[in-house]
This record gives C-alpha cells, structure tokens and sequence, in this order.
C-alpha cells in the first residue's frame, strides 16, 4: 500500500513540474517573440536607412563632384600613360642580378635603355637618386 | 439461441444489488466468449495509445535532441513586396544607378474631416507650400480619398501629426532616385512620379522585371566612361557651338554597351526641367545619314566579296555624274586611287565605283547582314528604324557607298563596326552587363582576313588620312571619319552638318568600339574653318582614349615598335606608281 501511495506522489510531482515548466517555456517564448519583433522592427529601420545613405552615398560620388573636389583639395590627376609601364621595363640595381638569372625581369637588366612610350628614360636615373 | 442470463451474469443489474460470491470463470461456453472478446478489444486500445504516445515521443527526442541543433528560421523577415517596390538598377562595377526609397505621403479621407476649411487652414500653417484653396477643395469634394501631398519630412510628418486633423492620414509610397543623374539617364529613363511606372530607357524595357525582382538589374554601362564620353563630348559641342551629340563606347566583342551618350540631355530626378530635344535619345531613336563612315562597309564588302584587293584601285580623276546628281571627293586627289587610298583620303567616287562593282543586291544583302536594314532588339524602347530606299538604284549603290541615301542610328553603326574589326563576328547590342564566364557566340558576317585588313586600313586614316586627330600617344586608335550633310526643309542643307568618327581601340586586338557624333557643330578659328568628322569628333575620341585606357586596364605601347608597325602595315603601290608602305 505505502510502494502505491509512493508512486502516486512521485507521478504528481512530475506533473506539476512538468506544467509549470511549460508555462515557463511558454513566457519565455513570448518574451522571445517579443524581443523577434522588436528586432526586425529595428532591422527594417537600419535596412532603410542604409538603403538611403547608400543611394546618398552614390550621389555624392559622382564623377563630376568628385573632379571638383580633387581640382580644389587635391594635387592628384588622373593617370596618364607616362606614369605606366610593366615589370619587365624595370630594370634591377647593377650587381643585384636575382638568383634565377634567366628570368625576363633579369634579361631585361642586360638590355639597352628602354624608354617608356614618352616617358623618361628609366636605366640612366640612378635609382633612389629622386629621393 | 440467446443465453439466459442471471444473477451476476447480467450487465443491467442496479448498482445496489450485490450478487453472491462466484465460482470460478466458467471454463467454456457463451461467457467464455464474452470474456476472450473484451479482452482483445482492451488489447487493441491499449496498443494503439501506446504507439500514439511512442509517436509523440519519438517526434519529441527527434525536435529537442536530433535536428534541434539546426533551428530552421521558418519565417525569415522579409519586407512584402508593396506597389512601391522596385529593384534597384546598377552599373557593371554595382554603382548604384536607380533605387527606390520610401517617403510617407499626405493624404485624407474627405468624408471624415469636418471642418474642411479649418483643416486646410491648419495643414498650410505647418506646409507653407500647399494652397490653401487646393487643399481646401480637395478636402470638400467629397470624394473617398484624396493624395495632399508626397514626400514628406520627417519633421513635416511630426508636425502634420500633431495637428490631430481627423482623416488626414499617412501613406508609406516609393519614390524613384537617380543618384548619378543625367549622367546615366539616357539609358536608364525614369519612371512616371505617379505610379512608379516605367516610361523611357531601362525603366520602360525591363519594367515587368523591376517591378517583381529582388535583384537588381546589372546594366553594361561603365558609369566612369558614361562621364568621360560625356564629358569630352560636351567640350567639342561647346567649342564648335553644336546643337548638340551622341556618343556609344561598345565592347567590340560582346556587343554590350560600356557608354553611351545623347546631348543635350536630362536628369530624370528632374523631370520637369526635360524638353523633348533632351529626352530624344540620339544615340538610338535617332536615325542619321551617317555619311563616310559608311566606307567602312563599302570597303569591307568589296575585299570580302573578292571585288577588289587592298592593290585595286580606282579612276578618281572626274566627279560621277548621275541623274540630277554629282559626286565629287571632298578631299579630292584628282587622279586613280587604290582602295587604302581611297579610304584614307574618303574619296566618295572611288566608294561609289567599288559599291557599283560589287552590286546592288550583295551590297544590300551586306548591310542586311550587318544589321543595318533592321531595327535592333534591346532592353530600351528607343530604338529607331532604318530608312533605306525601297527600290534600289544604280544612285542608290553609290550615294549608299558613302551613306548617303540610308539613315541608321548610332546603335546600329557601332554594332556592324564591332562585326567588321573584331575578326568578323556580329554579336547582339546590349544594355546588360553579361556573366563574368559567358562569351556570346555571335553570327560570324565577314572573314577574319577581311577584317584584319580592315584594321590595317582604319589605323591608317589616323596615322595619314583624315582622322590624324583621333590619334592618341601612346595607345593604337583607328577609324574613320564621316561628314553628313544633314537633310533640311529644302534639300541637303550644307551647312548643317553632322560630324562624326567611328573609333576602334586598340586597333590591333579590338576591345572597344566608339563613335562620337556632333550634331550641327559651327567652324571655328581654330578648326581652320572646319567643321568635319576628323576636326570636330576626332579630338574627342583622342582624348576618351587617353584617358579610358588606365581605367579599363589597356596599358600603353611604343607605336614605333617593329612588331606593331609590321602588324598594322599597308603595303600598296599607288597607281602612278609611287611605292608606299604606310601604317
């Protein structure tokens, strides 16, 4: 008789435990669910925002604005050929010559003077001499 | 036969009624019966709960313990898709080009304000821009619903809000920015400030897609070339005090558009400042007599066709006289030309004779091919028709050698130039940025060899013929020139002009296809007083090279290199027997 009462007590406080657990985990859900909306609220108000300073963002790029603002703050233009050219026009320091000796790059060092389209001629300014 | 029942055995006995102790279970009979089928029936029930709970539980250990570490977000937020919704239009680098964003409109329910006047009173006295008339009949016209006002601030809003007017509501509404402006706006058009409906460019053309894509649209425009074509167009226009131009930078060998240009133009954030001449996209809607750059073709034809080598030439010595007409050389030499020269020089009676030499129907089957009889199919609704004439005469073959006679658009024009110099394959203009990987097939129209030569010729009119000013330092340009008179009220009017140069760069590996027109442009004291193709459009397809070429990674040559001088060269005897080698 008392193994009988003993379960019967035990199988109760399981269900009690096991309601007020749901009832936790149901206030919890709509805390949680509040907090969802709450945040793709403010999701959506960050999204539009950005979509807005990005457009923004584009229009104060334009290119002739940002030519403006180069002519009056910077002393910077535009790339011209000159100031081009490729690897191998590079010509490497006398007796530096690279461990692959036979590289382009090192061939290159033993050509005559190349002269960059229009531009100065690289082999006789002594490196680091502009510095 | 029915058992009887008694005593215990019957299931109606009153509550009270206690029967006497029993015996053992009957061992067989008709209540053995009874019992063996209640026991099955309890069986039965409890199998089936079991399995229902067993269910439950397994669907519970499943949830919690087996995919409960992947948590599948079941509904994602995303914003539902409003009347106001429209995808976004971007440049091939993703340089935002059109975007819509959200604004709250003004309006009321004229049937639940009161007092109309003192509503309208009150609105003015926080929106100073409204009249207070308009507003006031609006509010009294009974109607079910009235817009007031769009694009409100957000402290216009607060304010609005505070007067507390019953019926006078919010509405969230999109609204169309352009941020580059007219920059961009001949390709993109713009949208009808009403409904957000696609009325000119990309806007109309694509319309069904921006409106249900999440994406956005990738255009093939380079916006950082847009400005420089543009740019350098609105220079010459201005020193040879032009009506005004159109310009398109393609790439030679996709067919996309990477620039095109149409001045005077407009800003579609502004519409109400845009004219008709502004919103007419010259570059596509417009169809020109595109005049000699027409030769291109005309001598494409004839060395495809095996009418003429790059040794033939021609009797150049007299005008043509034909009909009612004479057709001179501008640049007239006086004397028999070869083909280069011919081209270099833009002699129209050397063009004329060679059209005549290959024929009417394979000169029209030619242009067919290139695309230049039919109007082609993009993404923009601007796109014009081309005038040809219906029955094709001898005048006709010639006058069409150097385009005159046949009005293309620009679009046209640097599609076909694409197919003769990019090794003889016509690709499909576009305005859409195509995948990284994908290479259009294309309808191969001429031969490779053809269109080597055809290089070799374009880059002499810059190195010697009349578009030494296309020439850029640096970097292999070559082209052509041409020069329409353009038609008046009566007849060909000579001084109205449009001058043009088709461009190709570099021009010993196409990348890049432009042509600049200037439209009506005004000789000045520099131009020595004139006012053609290689003095007006020239220079400017000199300077979009130099300064395009860093941008999209064409680094520069020595022009006076062996290799490139044996790759453009021209070698041809002129028939008075002087030996010449240009390049």
């Amino acid at each position: 008789m008392s193994m009988f009462r003993l379960a019967t007590w035990g199988w109760l406080s399981v269900v009690v435990i096991a309601g007020f657990a749901t009832y936790e985990v149901k206030y919890q859900v709509a805390q949680v669910d509040d907090e969802l909306g709450r945040v793709n609220r403010s999701i959506d108000a960050d999204r539009d925002q950005l979509r807005v300073l990005s457009a923004e963002w584009s229009y104060l790029n334009q290119p002739a604005r940002l030519d403006q603002l180069r002519q009056r703050y910077l002393t910077l233009a535009p790339v011209t050929r000159t100031q081009l050219g490729s690897l191998d026009q590079i010509p490497f320091r006398a007796g530096e010559a690279p461990a692959g000796a036979s590289t382009p790059a090192a061939q290159a060092s033993a050509r005559p003077p190349i002269r960059l389209p229009g531009g100065p001629d690289l082999v006789s300014a002594k490196p680091g001499a502009a510095r | 036969m029915r058992p009887e029942l008694h005593g215990d055995e019957n299931p109606c006995r009153p509550r009270h009624y206690k029967p006497a102790p029993c015996g053992a279970l009957p061992k067989e009979g008709p209540e053995k019966e009874l019992m063996e089928t209640s026991r099955t029936r309890l069986l039965l029930t409890g199998v089936l709960f079991a399995l229902a709970f067993g269910v439950i539980g397994f669907r519970l250990v499943d949830l919690t313990v087996l995919s409960g570490g992947e948590s599948k977000l079941t509904h994602a937020h995303v914003k539902p898709h409003t009347e106001a919704t429209r995808a976004d239009i971007v440049d091939r680098n993703g340089v935002l080009l059109a975007r819509t964003l959200e604004s709250q409109a003004l309006v009321a329910y004229p049937k639940q304000v009161d007092d109309a006047a003192a509503a309208a009173r009150k609105l003015v006295s926080v929106l100073p821009d409204l009249n207070q008339q308009e507003v006031q009949a609006k509010l009294s016209s009974g109607r079910k619903y009235v817009r007031l006002k769009r694009q409100l601030t957000p402290d216009q809003q607060f304010a609005v809000n505070n007067l507390g007017i019953p019926g006078v509501k919010f509405e969230t509404t999109g609204f169309r920015v352009y941020p580059k402006g007219a920059l961009t706006g001949a390709v993109v058009g713009y949208v009808d400030a009403a409904d957000n409906k696609g009325l000119a460019g990309v806007e109309r053309g694509l319309d069904d897609e921006l409106k249900t894509s999440d994406d956005p649209v990738e255009l093939s425009l380079d916006t950082r070339l847009q400005y420089i074509l543009i740019e350098e167009m609105q220079a010459q226009i201005t020193a040879f005090n032009a009506k005004g131009g159109s310009g398109i930078i393609a790439d030679a060998n996709t067919g996309e558009i990477v620039a095109l240009a149409s001045l005077p133009d407009f800003d579609p954030n502004d519409m109400s400042s845009a004219n008709e001449e502004s919103l007419f996209n010259r570059a596509t809607l417009g169809t020109y007599e595109m005049g000699s750059v027409f030769k291109i073709f005309t001598t494409a034809m004839a060395l495809d066709d095996r009418v003429a080598t790059l040794a033939s030439s021609y009797d150049a010595t007299a005008p043509i006289h034909i009909g009612r007409f004479t057709i001179h050389d501008d640049h007239a030499k006086a004397r028999w030309l070869t083909v280069p020269e011919i081209f270099m020089y833009s002699s129209n009676i050397g063009s004329a004779k060679m059209a005549v030499d290959v024929g009417a129907d394979r000169q029209k089957d030619f242009l067919g091919r290139l695309g230049l009889l039919t109007e082609p199919k993009v993404e923009i609704p601007e796109i014009g028709r081309p005038e040809w004439p219906a029955a094709w005469h001898l005048v006709n073959t010639m006058t069409i050698a150097f385009g005159h006679g046949i009005s293309v658009s620009q679009l046209q024009m640097v599609t076909a130039v694409s197919a003769v110099v990019n090794g003889g394959v016509l690709h499909r203009p576009t305005f859409l940025k195509h995948p990284d990987d994908y290479r259009p097939q294309g309808v191969r129209v001429l031969s490779k060899q053809t269109s080597e030569d055809m290089r070799r010729l374009m880059r002499l009119v810059v190195e010697q013929g009349t578009g030494k000013f296309a020439a850029a330092p640096g970097y292999l340009v070559g082209g052509k020139t041409g020069t329409a008179e353009e038609v008046g009220r009566h007849g060909y009017a000579h001084k109205e002009l449009l001058s043009s140069f088709v461009g190709v760069f570099p021009i010993n590996q196409p990348r890049y296809v432009m042509m600049v027109s200037i439209d009506q442009p005004h000789a000045n004291a520099k131009s020595m007083g004139e006012a053609t193709g290689g003095w007006v459009a020239a220079p400017a397809v000199s300077r979009i090279v130099q300064r395009m070429a860093p941008i999209v990674g064409i680094p520069p040559v020595d022009e006076e290199s062996p290799e490139i001088r044996r790759a453009l060269l021209v070698n041809f005897t002129s028939p008075s027997g002087r030996k010449i080698a240009a390049n």
